[in-house]
């Protein structure tokens, strides 16, 4: 296999696992740099696909809904149109004013340094990293990858979290260990940076994944190098599912 | 949703899968359709359809294919019914702007106006391989195609939307 028919057929599906391909790649540096450029490119593709689904309180399927009732979805929308304006001012309102009172990402950014607490032995500085058949299998679960690029995973495991199972990193940066906790099924409208209890990080919005919160020791830490690690490792994760 | 399913279990049952499979469904019609309101519309009426021919789903486990193909043939019925005018892309990323939108990502915002312009055929293939996770031989037996054809098809629009999106091509193959 040459070079044109491996990225041929990769461009056709960079998920191909034949293994001609493997040999290629494993063989070739520019088709392997080219394949992790591509594959960045894949997730951000599969991201950009993954558009927010609109929860619709009609949907329904008959005989739930009278057949009579059939009238399309487009003409039921204009016939409300006036009726929905007014009450999304409404309900602009008071979301805004609840979010405000209510402000939920504190708390989230709190339980993130509060589970910190339960393994200290996670912040070591090392250079070993975890096997990849371990880092694959704790990342399997929130149907995930991480490429390289992400750096060095020196500590992986799948913890308890508000109700779920959700990975635990430990990434050794420039600036030392990271933490990194995966949070599929907690989500937040923009970056929450926080510095809370001698840890200062930042939860990210993964759009369609829910959060990723990065965090690393010390009320000096910088929370801009915190930011560019964590943006480096959300491009970095290969969503699976 | 809020079911009133007055206690059958075969509803309730068809009412779960129906609505854990909603998002994937409407997220298939949206980059099928290009338009929310008609993506709705088009899932709406899958639904329907679905409900009634049920008897046909041997297992729940093969749901999501079944529904596609449902799907595109609704999508298809609409076209003819609407006999849809040729429309302006430019106009219709315009009027989808809330869904194309990314928050904090503005790449991700292009990637998704890119994938608008990309044509039909490149877009569909590429949407049941990176969002439904088909094979090559599954997208080829859901569009009738070979697997050389399908695969000529991601290939091809996977190149165009990398060019678009301004991406180093340089290494990309030639035809």
């Amino acid at each position: 296999m040459n070079c044109t028919e491996y990225r041929r057929s990769i461009l056709a599906d960079p998920r191909d696992a034949n293994p001609g391909l493997r040999l290629h790649r494993d063989a070739c540096d520019d088709c392997s740099g080219y394949t992790e450029r591509l594959l960045r490119f894949e997730s951000r593709l599969e991201r950009a696909l993954r558009v927010n689904a609109p929860a619709d309180a009609d949907a329904r399927v008959v005989p739930l809904r009278a057949r009579t009732a059939r009238t399309s979805n487009r003409a039921l929308r204009m016939r409300r149109g006036w009726l929905a304006m007014a009450a999304s001012v409404l309900i602009i309102v008071v979301v805004a004013g609840s979010l405000w009172l209510a402000a939920p990402h504190p708390s989230l950014a709190a339980d993130v340094v509060a589970h910190m607490a339960g393994e200290p032995q996670a912040w070591a500085r090392t250079d070993v990293p975890v096997p990849p058949s371990e880092l694959a299998q704790v990342l399997r679960d929130s149907r995930m990858r991480l490429n390289p690029d992400a750096g060095m995973v020196s500590y992986a495991r799948s913890c308890p979290f508000r109700g779920h199972q959700v990975p635990h990193l430990v990434v050794q940066t420039e600036m030392g260990p990271v933490t990194v906790m995966v949070l599929v099924h907690e989500s937040v409208g923009k970056p929450v940076p926080f510095d809370e209890e001698g840890y200062r990080g930042v939860i990210l919005p993964v759009a369609g994944h829910g959060s990723l919160a990065v965090l690393a020791r010390g009320h000096t830490a910088d929370l801009n190098a915190v930011t560019h690690i964590a943006a480096r490792v959300q491009g970095a994760i290969v969503w699976t599912g | 949703m809020n079911d009133q399913v007055g206690g059958n279990p075969k509803r309730a049952r068809f009412q779960a899968l129906c609505q854990s499979l909603r998002p994937d469904l409407l997220r298939f019609a949206f980059w099928l359709s290009r338009d929310l309101a008609l993506a709705e519309d088009v899932v709406q009426e899958t639904m329907l359809r679905a409900w009634k021919a049920q008897d046909s789903l041997l297992n729940e486990a093969a749901a999501k294919p079944w529904f596609l193909t449902i799907i595109r043939r609704e999508y298809a019925r609409s076209f003819e019914r609407k006999r849809l005018a040729t429309v302006d892309v430019d106009e219709l990323i315009a009027r989808e702007e809330p869904m194309l939108a990314a928050a904090q990502d503005q790449d991700l915002a292009e990637l998704r106006a890119a994938l608008f312009k990309l044509p039909e055929e490149y877009r569909e293939p590429l949407v049941l391989q990176v969002l439904m996770g088909y094979s090559t031989a599954e997208i080829a037996a859901e569009l009738e195609l070979s697997n050389a054809a399908v695969l000529t098809r991601l290939f091809r629009g996977r190149k165009q939307l990398r060019t678009m999106c301004g991406e180093d091509t340089r290494l990309d193959p030639e035809e």
